[in-house]
């Protein structure tokens, strides 16, 4: 486990909901060293890497920028980002070369740079998994242990997807249908990052000497098993050794933020106040280096969200396909979605670390599963990638594909930003092993 | 074989490769002819199958569904069921589908932890129960009872005899614990939870053995086939008379399995795990967090919701087991179930507290399933009725013909021609006029266009705004006008039952049909019609089927 866990009296100014500025003294700021730069040891802050999806595109003709390079403006319904601007990096004109079936296609494609892998072949309805990890766990698998959660999962809008596929109901894949499936409810990650009740080294070690049968009790049934089942044990016997890990270290590494409160749902949904609520409570399990590696599920891949702010009655993938031109409801609630990724940035950006915030060591990809819902495009890719990487990523700097080239590129630039060197990502017409230079530094 | 629309309409039969010979030297393929198995079987549609191939087996997690029942099987109904447990993935339409496939991701792990603990607790911090529990008072970790309560949980839970070794693994715990926390109920308190966390609880362990009478196959063993049984038919674990017959071998035979089954069909388990079923067959749960329009559908409450849900739950579990009756006519009858909110809904006098069984009158325009307003509601949009979602609603799930998706880059938005004032007929004629969305949207369309005489919350209607309702419709050539003229002709329809079979069939199995399947499926629908379409009939039927009772072997 790494030192950078902290000890039980560094303190945390808890968060005060709607005012993400009030976060004001970042748990890491006690292992900083004197210029703010690095950690006292001389270590660097730590890297974090992220994912932000949400389901149906955008309208490209008035979400994509204009101009390129640093000088860009963005469309109308991409300006919400603009408090953030600084840190934002659009990607435009990429394409997912693995585009076969609607939805399927862009979401394992933009995730894994793979096409999707298939369940069940009798049916014409497709039932689609990723087929490997997506992105955000490539980069947790590499860094496992180096916090105490190898990383988070968030979902924001309630609807649950449909059964074509764990890629319609889950964002995070470990691999082929097995998903790490987001936390919906603001108090349940606040009770599983801080709610930890009291414990004493004995009670620890009870809970340890079950796991350590369970985990006995799964290797002995993985030799009875088929492949496939042996892999899906390894699964488990992987998730249980995760909670064996933080049993062995010093848990409450934070003071307690305080517990976030309902968010009832009278039919309309408080989507900005759970949206809110969540990405408060990941910066501070940001801050205190709680985990390192998050993805947030705005909205399902094929959206059957219901965006009344925007003045929907019907879910947003039936909207973009029913709505006449010039689709008012469709741009409201890309406005909308955009404002929530905005505030989700803009919580990450107050807070403060060292001489910047969490911003400035992050890389964060926010995507989608196709460009546009009425026509199910796979061009024309609406990509962002956010954040400075502790300097390896340019940030506020659009770049402009004239060629249709392979959105794996975006995928192996946010990989390189955060350290990662494999030679190549994505496979068959997906795969690729350049990544977009000019936004590296 | 896909059975999709668009190969059974567009491209019509589809006939299966040739149809072996059968001659008296044994099939090309070296099988016995005589093995029904082993010959192609004759399907609805006149194709032939390929000959009988089981499926790979799999080991299946838990659904919430099943942790729960399980859960009270184990410790009562007195106990409390955690609730804070992972939400069920489905898969081609069921959370058993979803379970054979998901594993145990670190979220999942701790919440399973923590539920674990909690039921111990539950038990162990009541000194009356933890004794009735465990059976005896032990003086301390040596206690012998102890190793006897493990051996006897651990069969409940396990849902087989424990191993020795297991046996010893476990007493360690207690031991361990009991040394740690200075005390022996809390020793068997982590055992408890131990048991509850282990794989050999949270996923049923179905490999199979090798079979000498059927080489190419593995069949389930005695335990495995208790706890096939035990989780389609009742969505539990099994109870120790089942354990006990398989512990005598006698879920080794067609014969055993089928007594086993009759037993459990009689039981009351049974119509609350069919109920389930048909729920999830048709998406029900989604009716409590449905959203519709308020200013237009003010009554639209949650409360109504759930009440949709019941009345449709109650009408299957009459026809499956109260009048054991023809499936068929969940389609066609006039007898349903009713509430206050759901009486006001459909204009008939209020019944008083709770539900009453009342029959629809022959000359009104409701009838069976097509005529409750679950399914009106569920396949409706928030403002305005949607025949395609409605039609494919039909085509999908009541008659097992998949629609295929459009592809990528083509625009589905309908144009607006600044018309305003249009019914959601109008509306569609677009679809009908562009050759494009035609191509799939004629599946669809006609078949819920028929459905306008009710709105999006499922009242009859005789108008939409100020214009007059036209419900015609068309099912593959023949017209009708309503929804009780549409639910006459599914009831009629040639693959209505087969497509029950396919889907009750997905949720026992927890897999999609494979190709080696079809043909077992085929029977299992000769049967089911033979049977006169009893649904009690089907689930012993397929519980005895090959299908339910083998496994490829391993790759």
């Amino acid at each position: 486990m790494s030192k950078l866990f902290l000890p039980r009296r560094t303190l945390l100014k808890g968060i005060v909901s709607g005012v993400a500025a009030s976060i004001a003294l970042p748990v890491l700021e006690a292992m900083l060293n004197s210029h703010g730069d690095a950690l006292a040891e001389g270590k660097p802050i730590p890297k974090r890497f992220g994912l932000w999806f949400w389901g149906n595109g955008i309208r490209r003709a008035h979400w994509t920028p204009s101009g390129t390079g640093a000088a860009w403006t963005p469309g109308e319904e991409l300006a919400p980002l603009n408090a953030v601007k600084e840190y934002v990096s659009p990607i435009t004109g990429l394409e997912v070369k693995t585009a076969t079936h609607p939805h399927h296609s862009g979401f394992s494609g933009i995730l894994t740079g793979k096409k999707y892998f298939q369940v069940g072949t009798t049916r014409d309805t497709i039932v689609s998994t990723c087929d490997g990890p997506s992105i955000d766990q490539t980069v947790a698998e590499a860094w496992k242990g180096k916090a105490p959660f190898r990383s988070l999962e968030l979902g924001v809008c309630r609807f649950r997807g449909t059964d074509e596929g764990t890629a319609f109901q889950h964002l995070s894949h470990n691999g082929r249908n097995n998903v790490n499936p987001s936390e919906y409810v603001p108090a349940k990650v606040f009770e599983r990052l801080f709610g930890a009740g009291p414990t004493t080294p004995q009670i620890s070690a009870a809970r340890k000497s079950v796991l350590d049968a369970v985990m006995e009790d799964a290797k002995a049934l993985q030799l009875k098993v088929s492949s496939v089942d042996k892999t899906r044990i390894e699964q488990h016997l992987e998730s249980i050794r995760s909670i064996e890990a933080r049993l062995s270290t010093t848990p409450a590494l934070c003071t307690t933020p305080a517990k976030p409160g309902d968010y009832p749902d009278s039919g309309k949904e408080p989507i900005a106040e759970v949206n809110k609520a969540q990405a408060e409570l990941l910066a501070m399990a940001l801050a205190c280096d709680l985990t390192r590696v998050f993805s947030v599920l705005f909205s399902t891949c094929g959206a059957g969200t219901v965006f009344w702010q925007a003045g929907a009655t019907n879910s947003m993938h039936q909207t973009c396909h029913d709505e006449p031109n010039p689709q008012p409801i469709v741009h409201r609630a890309t406005v909308f979605t955009m404002q929530q990724l905005a505030v989700f940035l803009e919580t990450l950006k107050a807070t403060k670390e060292g001489t910047g915030n969490l911003l400035d060591s992050s890389a964060i990809l926010c995507t989608t599963e196709l460009s546009e819902g009425n026509v199910h495009s796979n061009d024309e890719y609406p990509i962002l990638l956010v954040g400075k990487a502790g300097g390896k990523l340019r940030s506020g700097h659009h770049y402009r594909s004239t060629s249709k080239e392979n959105a794996s590129k975006a995928l192996l630039t946010a990989l390189r930003a955060v350290d990662m060197t494999m030679p190549s990502y994505g496979e068959g017409a997906g795969l690729t092993s350049e990544p977009i230079s000019s936004l590296l530094i | 074989m896909k059975r999709s629309v668009a190969t059974s309409l567009l491209i019509g039969t589809t006939a299966l490769g040739a149809a072996c010979g059968i001659g008296s030297i044994g099939n090309p393929d070296g099988t016995d002819p005589n093995d029904p198995n082993n010959n192609p079987t004759v399907l609805p549609d006149g194709g032939t199958a390929p000959p009988f191939a089981p499926a790979t087996a799999a080991i299946k997690r838990l659904t919430r569904e099943q942790y729960g029942r399980t859960i009270h099987e184990l410790f009562g109904l007195g106990i409390k069921i955690p609730t804070d447990l992972e939400v069920d993935t489905k898969l081609h339409g069921f959370s058993t589908v979803g379970s054979s496939e998901l594993t145990i991701g670190p979220r999942a792990a701790e919440q399973y932890e923590a539920a674990a603990f909690d039921l111990a607790k539950q038990v162990f911090s009541d000194p009356m129960r933890r004794a009735a529990f465990v059976g005896c008072e032990p003086k301390d970790a040596a206690d012998p009872c102890i190793k006897t309560f493990l051996a006897a949980f651990g069969r409940r839970a396990w849902r087989r005899p424990l191993a020795d070794a297991e046996l010893t693994r476990w007493g360690n715990v207690v031991t361990d614990v009991t040394g740690k926390l200075s005390s022996v109920w809390v020793g068997l308190e982590h055992a408890t939870a131990g048991f509850l966390q282990s794989p050999y609880f949270l996923f049923r362990v179905e490999v199979g053995f090798p079979d000498p009478s059927k080489p190419g196959r593995l069949k389930y063993d005695d335990y495995e086939m208790a706890s096939r049984l035990s989780f389609f038919l009742w969505g539990a674990t099994p109870d120790d008379a089942l354990l006990d017959a398989a512990g005598r071998g006698e879920l080794a035979t067609v014969e055993g399995v089928r007594t086993q089954a009759l037993r459990m069909v009689a039981s009351p388990k049974a119509r609350s795990a069919l109920k389930a079923y048909f729920s999830e067959y048709l998406n029900l749960e989604r009716l409590e967090l449905i959203t519709k329009d308020a200013t237009l559908f003010p009554m639209m409450t949650r409360e109504l919701g759930v009440a949709m849900r019941e009345e449709i739950e109650r009408a299957f579990e009459d026809i499956a087991f109260d009048r054991q009756a023809d499936y068929r006519e969940i389609f066609t009858t006039h007898s349903t179930w009713t509430n206050s909110g759901l009486a006001a809904l459909y204009g008939l006098p209020d019944p008083g507290p709770g539900f009453s069984k009342i029959t629809l009158p022959d000359s009104g325009p409701r009838a069976g399933l097509l005529g409750m307003a679950g399914i009106l509601t569920l396949y409706a949009h928030a403002t305005i009725t949607s025949p395609t979602l409605r039609g494919k609603f039909v085509r999908t799930q009541l008659l097992c013909q998949d629609i295929p998706p459009p592809p990528p880059g083509v625009v589905t938005s309908i144009e607006d021609d600044g018309v305003t004032d249009k019914t959601v007929r109008e509306k569609l004629d677009a679809h009908r006029k562009d050759p494009t969305c035609n191509s799939c949207h004629r599946f669809m369309d006609p078949l819920g266009l028929g459905m306008e005489d009710f709105d999006p919350i499922g009242r009859h209607r005789t108008m939409e705004g100020t214009k007059p309702v036209d419900a015609s419709g068309d099912l593959d050539g023949k017209p009708f006008n309503g929804g009780k003229e549409l639910g006459k002709a599914l009831a009629a329809h040639p693959e209505i039952g087969h497509c029950q079979v396919k889907n009750l069939y997905r949720f026992a199995t927890g897999h999609l049909e494979t190709e080696g399947e079809i043909g077992q499926l085929a029977e299992l629908s000769s049967k089911f019609e033979a049977s006169g379409f009893k649904i009690k009939s089907l689930l012993v039927e397929l519980v005895v089927s090959d299908g339910f009772r083998y496994a490829e072997v391993a790759k």
